[in-house]
């Protein structure tokens, strides 16, 4: 299949693609997501041996189980950031890595530092989310950045922010639909 | 009792989608997640934020794509077909026993069967009207939880196949890589089927996807190349087999 065509390929149509052993169907996935998939492992484990390996194991899985991405449910891009942070967070809470993050974290500050603004550098996109985010308020965004980049468990953010659990869950969860209604409104999610 | 488990799932749903809850609480979750609509397209919504979240990203180092190309093609399973039954041989099926033998046969409707000629139209077309029905059909197949599925590879790596059976006993198979046959010849489905080779039907000259219903416990599939038309039975080696390996 030429080169041109595979650019321009919907996710869906890729994804089949792939799902007809096209090689280079996998490579274009990997030529558009691969960046995104390393450099969250990598914020995330802190490791980039490690990160390279859940890189290797997100794409390979997407070769031989391309039917678990379903194009109904949301974009390629999601599909494979949260097979790797799911991976990822697996591996952050193992015994080993946890004591490499701790000491880590003591190296670096006393207390944990996810400054969530710097997880956000492309230009067009980049704008509209920090102001999606700006509109959260200091602890919906905190505990999102916890979460999500810190690889922490709600309990672990409760701890650390020294909040009730519930109120935790609550936070990320009011958050997380704010910053969808705010992305809506910029266009960069659909209704 | 449904309606309070639903609110203590919706009060997690957010820490889930961003993989912020412990081992078993995960299961409970993941559990609800397979019955519940709703709250599958919530958890979904929240990954698709969580994910332009991450905007900035690094460039992959060099040699990793390397290593996923060399992890691409495993060496296929060693061909392992049984001996058909002398009960079930025949050198040449007589009318009557093609027609009996198809009363007691798989019923398989095939369909995308396309010759050489308009092999590369169709693959455009293909990979653009992903709703085309059989297709978008196969891959919501092989895609479906409850599906048995089983991969066919043969001693070419580039001639594979996917089957999914659902529980009702509709199938589909995608298929890759057959050399196209020349007239006069075809492609034939076979289902193993309580240790016989059972019929599913012939697939034209260069199938890519088959749409079938079948009966009865299924322990694997084969293609074989025949003359058109097909045969009642066959003892050509199989071009592509595999089996189900349950759990």
């Amino acid at each position: 299949m030429a080169t041109d065509d595979l650019t321009q390929m919907s996710d869906g149509a890729l994804v089949m693609a792939i799902a007809r052993w096209g090689q280079g169907a996998l490579s274009e996935a990997y030529r558009r997501h691969g960046g995104a998939v390393f450099g969250l492992a990598q914020r995330l484990l802190a490791d980039r041996v490690l990160a390279e390996e859940v890189l290797q194991e997100v794409f390979l899985r997407l070769w031989n189980q391309p039917e678990r991405f379903d194009p109904e449910r949301g974009t390629l891009r999601s599909y494979l950031l949260a097979q790797t942070h799911g991976r990822s967070v697996d591996l952050v809470r193992s015994e080993t890595a946890r004591r490499r993050r701790e000491e880590r974290d003591a190296e670096v500050s006393p207390e944990p530092d996810y400054d969530l603004e710097r997880e956000v550098q492309d230009l067009m996109v980049g704008e509209q989310v920090r102001a999606a985010l700006a509109e959260l308020s200091d602890g919906e965004r905190r505990a999102i950045e916890l979460a999500y980049f810190g690889g922490h468990s709600y309990r672990e953010v409760a701890v650390i922010l020294g909040e009730p659990e519930g109120t935790v869950k609550s936070r990320i969860r009011l958050g997380l639909r704010r910053l969808r209604d705010s992305l809506m409104r910029a266009g960069l999610v659909g209704s | 009792m449904m309606s309070r488990r639903h609110a203590e799932v919706e009060e997690l749903l957010g820490v889930f989608s961003l993989d912020a809850v412990d081992g078993h609480e995960h299961e409970w979750i993941e559990g609800h997640l397979r019955i519940c609509a709703s709250c599958r397209r919530e958890v979904d919504q929240h990954r698709e934020v969580a994910a332009l979240l991450v905007t900035s990203h690094a460039t992959p180092p060099g040699g990793v794509w390397e290593r996923i190309e060399g992890g691409l093609y495993e060496p296929p399973p060693p061909l392992a077909l049984g001996p058909v039954p002398r009960s079930l041989r025949r050198k040449r099926p007589s009318l009557l026993a093609l027609t009996l033998a198809a009363a007691a046969a798989m019923v398989i409707g095939v369909v995308g069967v396309r010759d050489v000629m308009q092999e590369r139209r169709l693959e455009r077309i293909q990979a653009s009207l992903l709703d085309e029905l059989p297709h978008r059909a196969a891959l919501a197949a092989l895609g479906n939880p409850q599906a048995r599925i089983v991969e066919l590879r043969g001693t070419d790596p580039a001639a594979k196949a996917r089957v999914a059976v659902l529980p009702g006993g509709q199938g589909y198979a995608v298929i890759e890589g057959l050399p196209p046959l020349p007239p006069g010849q075809t492609y034939q489905l076979w289902a193993f089927i309580e240790g016989q080779r059972i019929s599913g039907g012939t697939l034209g000259t260069q199938p890519l996807v088959a749409a079938f219903h079948i009966t009865g416990a299924v322990g694997g599939f084969a293609i074989t190349e025949e003359t058109a038309g097909g045969v009642v039975t066959s003892t050509n080696q199989p071009v592509v087999i595999g089996f189900f390996r349950e759990a």
